[in-house]
């Protein structure tokens, strides 16, 4: 985590309500200079209004907004020296080009010359020069998102913004830009927020991850602590497969738990408390066939076998239907057939175990 | 950071917002109400003028007389004749032109837009020309050997209905244009493929999609056509009378601005009844079991 | 019935259904190029003579004035009126903003005549005898509903995000209004004012009852001059008004493209 001080952008205890649905509630958020913080999660889950409340679009209800060390908490938008790449990317239809990546800098009544030198840089950055003069309708969706990039980075915003900004591309272009615009921010040295609700693009992209869930933030952290530690359920549900087995704590000694399940005693560090309803967790990655993986082993059959090229994902009928995932390497997973019974087995360290979520009348 | 009275200063806020919006809409709302509600009550008002009261009788003078019945029929008659012809011709007129790309597609636009455009009197006056004993049409039927001698087609119902459907043609095409432009062709392969023969395909699919656009066309083409004033006047005259002829009579001439305020409320009923069905019936088709 | 033979079918109605519309057009063109008084056919030859006539006619300058004043103010009010209400009715944050949207668009459902004499006496009864003024108001209710239809479909269309995102440019609120959304929304306030001026300057049931013997719009004139003397000069001066309507329809054309004034026009 980044100290405070350091944070080129604070956002702390903001509070957001529309009528009676609070949307957003007491969400701190600090992000360093040249930093790229995704904000993922499940529509309605608030990442859209936060990035809108830091665009200045919304005006939050409590709490405050800090960027560069200033407070924009009460700033209208048009005085934050913010740029916003929009889902639907807004570009102006009846400007060209030149026109929509001036835009900014005509508002600001820079001079000429100095307007269609950043026009310039900020098309060649995007590479996409050569369009300068063409009119809006004429672009493809991969091109109309560049041009709306370009036209935020004219104005060498403080924070660049991004809602959901590859989402209308088809996944290749997708996966090119997500690449694309990595290479651009980091030349840059942007800071930027990235809101999305795909898991992969948010692992692909961001220096940090922030899940957010119910207007909160769950858990930020770098993309391979929120796959490999995630802080909640949610985060692990939300990102990435996991096999989680529902069971109730039967010792806890020192930050280790051991929780009775149907499909057996399973260990993980933890600090629940005997005879609370636990749900234990892991990745696909950790499991091993055999008994030798670690100290956590169950039995069942094997259902299904995807091949995903040098790895396979396995996925095993335990105990009540209970349902194991493992991603195994091509060579453990070459004798394997379905129907077959199977023993697997993952490290008790990489064993996660969170509260059961109290059943919802 | 977190002060108590924060939260609560939203309410007003969005009200604010709302006032705002409402304030925006105020200067129409309010030409609105003094330019065409308050007349229309006025209005309302003369038709029940009496010399002792509010009274009934201009209403019971237009509806107990068989005359006046007959004049608010061949209103209605017009209408409903105008509007059928104008379904049966512009409805596979409308595909067609949906159909058209490029430079045919603006050809047949300009040919509905520049009629809509040009003034109603202007065309009925074409009309009297061409409906002429030595006219174009007279000369054509004659040039066809449908006829033998010029026929007389000034001034009568013939001439009426002709020239009420030239004008009103546009009317329902533009509605029936609009929805089939964004007809999505696939969903008639989609019909093939599920077994539809072309004309259960048109027939379950094609005429529910498109029905939003033929009820727009129809009330239109209704209401304007029932309402209509140069085109009877000048097509036929005083042979048929209408609705509108006989308020602008009451009016103009025999000075009975009572009874003429009668026969448009009538007017305005058969409108307004014309269009609540159609607003009730024309909603887009949104999936049905 | 075939596909094909069904197509055949609606392209056949299509050109039957163009020539038919266009065809009292042409006979008005062809008739002011009559060499005789009457219309005779076949043509035997063409004149200009009668369009040289058409400022002599009697009354004729003024009722075109006062068509066109009239067109034009009763345009330019019901476009900002009408813009405005449709503004506020697009942002959604009105309570009722569907009904009022109904009821701007209600005159035009509306007998022109029946709304003719419902302001004829509602005129009287206020006592407003000034024939300019009352022509002009009755005028503003025949042209606004034109601009708000037009203005609330324009405006449904319109994406919102353009605002924000030139909020988020630097604009402050009204410059984005100014420099988004009123060269975005260009080809409606085109598409409505086409038409607002167009009903006004064509009307003739409802100004029927509002003008005195002085003052007359031109539909009115018009009609009288068919009814006192059809002559050519009256086919020429139809003819002038068409080309002029031309005209407008195709910088119109050029500028906003027929087909999408379909969507939003009649």
């Amino acid at each position: 985590m980044i100290d405070g001080t350091a944070a080129h952008l604070v956002v702390s205890g903001i509070t957001k309500r529309f009528a009676a649905l609070t949307v957003l509630d007491r969400v701190d958020l600090a992000i360093a200079r040249g930093e790229l913080v995704t904000l993922l999660g499940p529509s309605g889950c608030g990442k859209t209004t936060l990035l809108r409340l830091v665009a200045g679009l919304t005006l939050p209800d409590n709490g405050h907004i800090t960027i560069a060390g200033r407070d924009l908490t009460k700033v209208p938008p048009h005085r934050r020296n913010v740029g916003v790449v929009f889902q639907s990317y807004a570009l102006f239809p009846h400007l060209t080009v030149a026109g929509n990546v001036a835009f900014g800098l005509n508002v600001r009544r820079r001079p000429k010359s100095e307007v269609a030198a950043a026009v310039h840089r900020a098309l060649q950055l995007v590479h996409l020069e050569h369009l300068a003069e063409r009119p809006i309708a004429a672009l493809s969706g991969g091109q109309q998102q560049r041009i709306a990039l370009a036209r935020a980075l004219a104005v060498e915003p403080d924070v660049l913004l991004f809602d959901e900004a590859l989402s209308a591309l088809d996944r290749n272009l997708r996966e090119e830009m997500q690449i694309e615009l990595r290479r651009i921010l980091r030349e840059i040295g942007a800071t930027a927020i990235f809101v999305t609700h795909d898991q992969d693009e948010a692992l692909t992209m961001s220096d940090r991850i922030a899940v957010m869930n119910h207007g909160r933030i769950e858990q930020c952290a770098r993309p391979r602590e929120i796959y490999t530690r995630p802080a909640s359920l949610f985060t692990l549900q939300f990102v990435g497969l996991s096999s989680r087995i529902a069971g109730t704590v039967a010792a806890s000694d020192n930050g280790r738990i051991q929780v009775e399940t149907p499909v057996g005693r399973f260990e993980a560090a933890g600090t629940l408390a005997p005879g609370d309803r636990a749900i234990v967790a892991t990745r696909p990655e950790y499991l091993r066939v055999g008994s030798d993986g670690g100290g956590n082993t169950a039995t069942g059959t094997i259902r299904t076998i995807v091949y995903q090229g040098s790895r396979c994902l396995v996925d095993v009928e335990a105990a009540s239907g209970q349902s194991l995932l493992a991603s195994l390497s091509g060579d453990q997973a070459a004798d394997l057939s379905t129907g077959a019974p199977i023993r697997l087995s993952w490290p008790v360290t990489e064993t996660f175990a969170f509260p059961a979520p109290e059943a919802r009348p | 950071m977190t002060t108590p009275t924060a939260a609560p200063r939203r309410v007003p806020k969005l009200g604010r917002e709302r006032l705002a919006a409402v304030g925006f809409a105020l200067p129409a709302l309010v030409v609105l109400m003094a330019l065409f509600v308050a007349p229309l009550a006025v209005l309302f008002a003369a038709s029940m003028r009496g010399p002792d009261g509010p009274t009934l009788d201009h209403y019971g003078r237009l509806l107990g007389s068989a005359t006046y019945l007959g004049v608010i029929w061949n209103s209605v008659k017009l209408a409903l004749e105008t509007t059928t012809i104008a379904l049966i011709v512009g409805y596979p007129a409308a595909f067609a032109i949906g159909r058209a790309r490029g430079a045919l597609r603006s050809l047949l636009l300009a040919s509905l837009f520049l009629p809509l455009a040009a003034s109603v009197i202007v065309k009925a006056f074409a009309w009297t020309i061409l409906l002429r004993s030595d006219g174009l049409v007279n000369l054509a039927m004659m040039a066809l050997g449908l006829t033998q001698a010029p026929v007389r087609l000034i001034f009568t119902e013939t001439a009426l209905i002709a020239g009420s459907v030239n004008i009103f043609l546009p009317y329902m095409i533009l509605p029936i244009y609009t929805v089939v432009a964004q007809f999505d062709r696939r969903l008639v392969e989609a019909a093939a493929t599920l077994g539809a023969s072309p004309v259960e395909a048109f027939l379950r699919v094609v005429v529910p999609l498109t029905l939003p656009g033929v009820i727009a066309g129809v009330a239109l083409v209704f209401s304007l056509s029932v309402s209509a004033y140069v085109v009877p006047t000048l097509l036929i005259g005083e042979r048929y009378q209408t609705l509108t002829t006989l308020i602008a009579k009451a009016y103009l001439l025999a000075q009975q601005p009572e009874f003429g305020a009668a026969a448009g409320v009538v007017l305005l009923l058969i409108a307004v009844v014309v269009v609540t069905l159609s607003a009730r019936f024309g909603r887009p088709v949104r999936g049905r079991s | 019935m075939s596909a094909r033979f069904a197509i055949a079918i609606a392209w056949t109605a299509a050109i039957l259904a163009a020539a038919f519309l266009l065809l009292p057009l042409a006979v008005i063109a062809a008739a002011s190029f009559s060499p005789t008084p009457v219309f005779d056919l076949p043509i035997t030859g063409a004149s200009l003579r009668w369009y040289g006539r058409i400022g002599s006619l009697d009354g004729f300058w003024p009722a075109l004035g006062l068509s066109l004043m009239i067109a034009c103010v009763a345009t330019v009010v019901s476009l900002i009126l009408g813009t405005v209400a449709a503004i506020a009715i697009a942002q959604g944050r009105m309570p009722g903003a569907e009904a009022i949207s109904t009821a701007l668009v209600a005159p035009l459902m509306l007998p022109g005549l029946v709304l003719g004499i419902a302001l004829l006496n509602y005129f009287r009864a206020l006592g407003l005898t000034a024939t300019t003024t009352s022509l002009l108001l009755a005028h503003l209710i025949i042209t606004l509903p034109y601009v708000a239809r037009t203005m609330i479909a324009g405006l449904a269309r319109f994406d919102f995000t353009l605002i924000e995102a030139a909020r988020t440019l630097g604009c402050s609120w009204h410059q984005a209004i100014l420099k988004v959304m009123v060269p975005a929304l260009a080809p409606s306030y085109l598409t409505a004012a086409l038409f607002s001026f167009l009903a006004s300057f064509d009307n003739y049931p409802v100004s029927i009852f509002l003008t005195d013997a002085r003052t007359k719009t031109l539909p009115i004139k018009m009609l009288q001059y068919i009814d006192e003397a059809p002559d050519p000069t009256i086919a020429a001066l139809s003819t002038l008004i068409l080309l002029a309507t031309i005209l407008l329809l195709f910088v119109s054309d050029r500028v906003v493209g027929l087909h999408r004034m379909a969507g939003t026009g009649e």
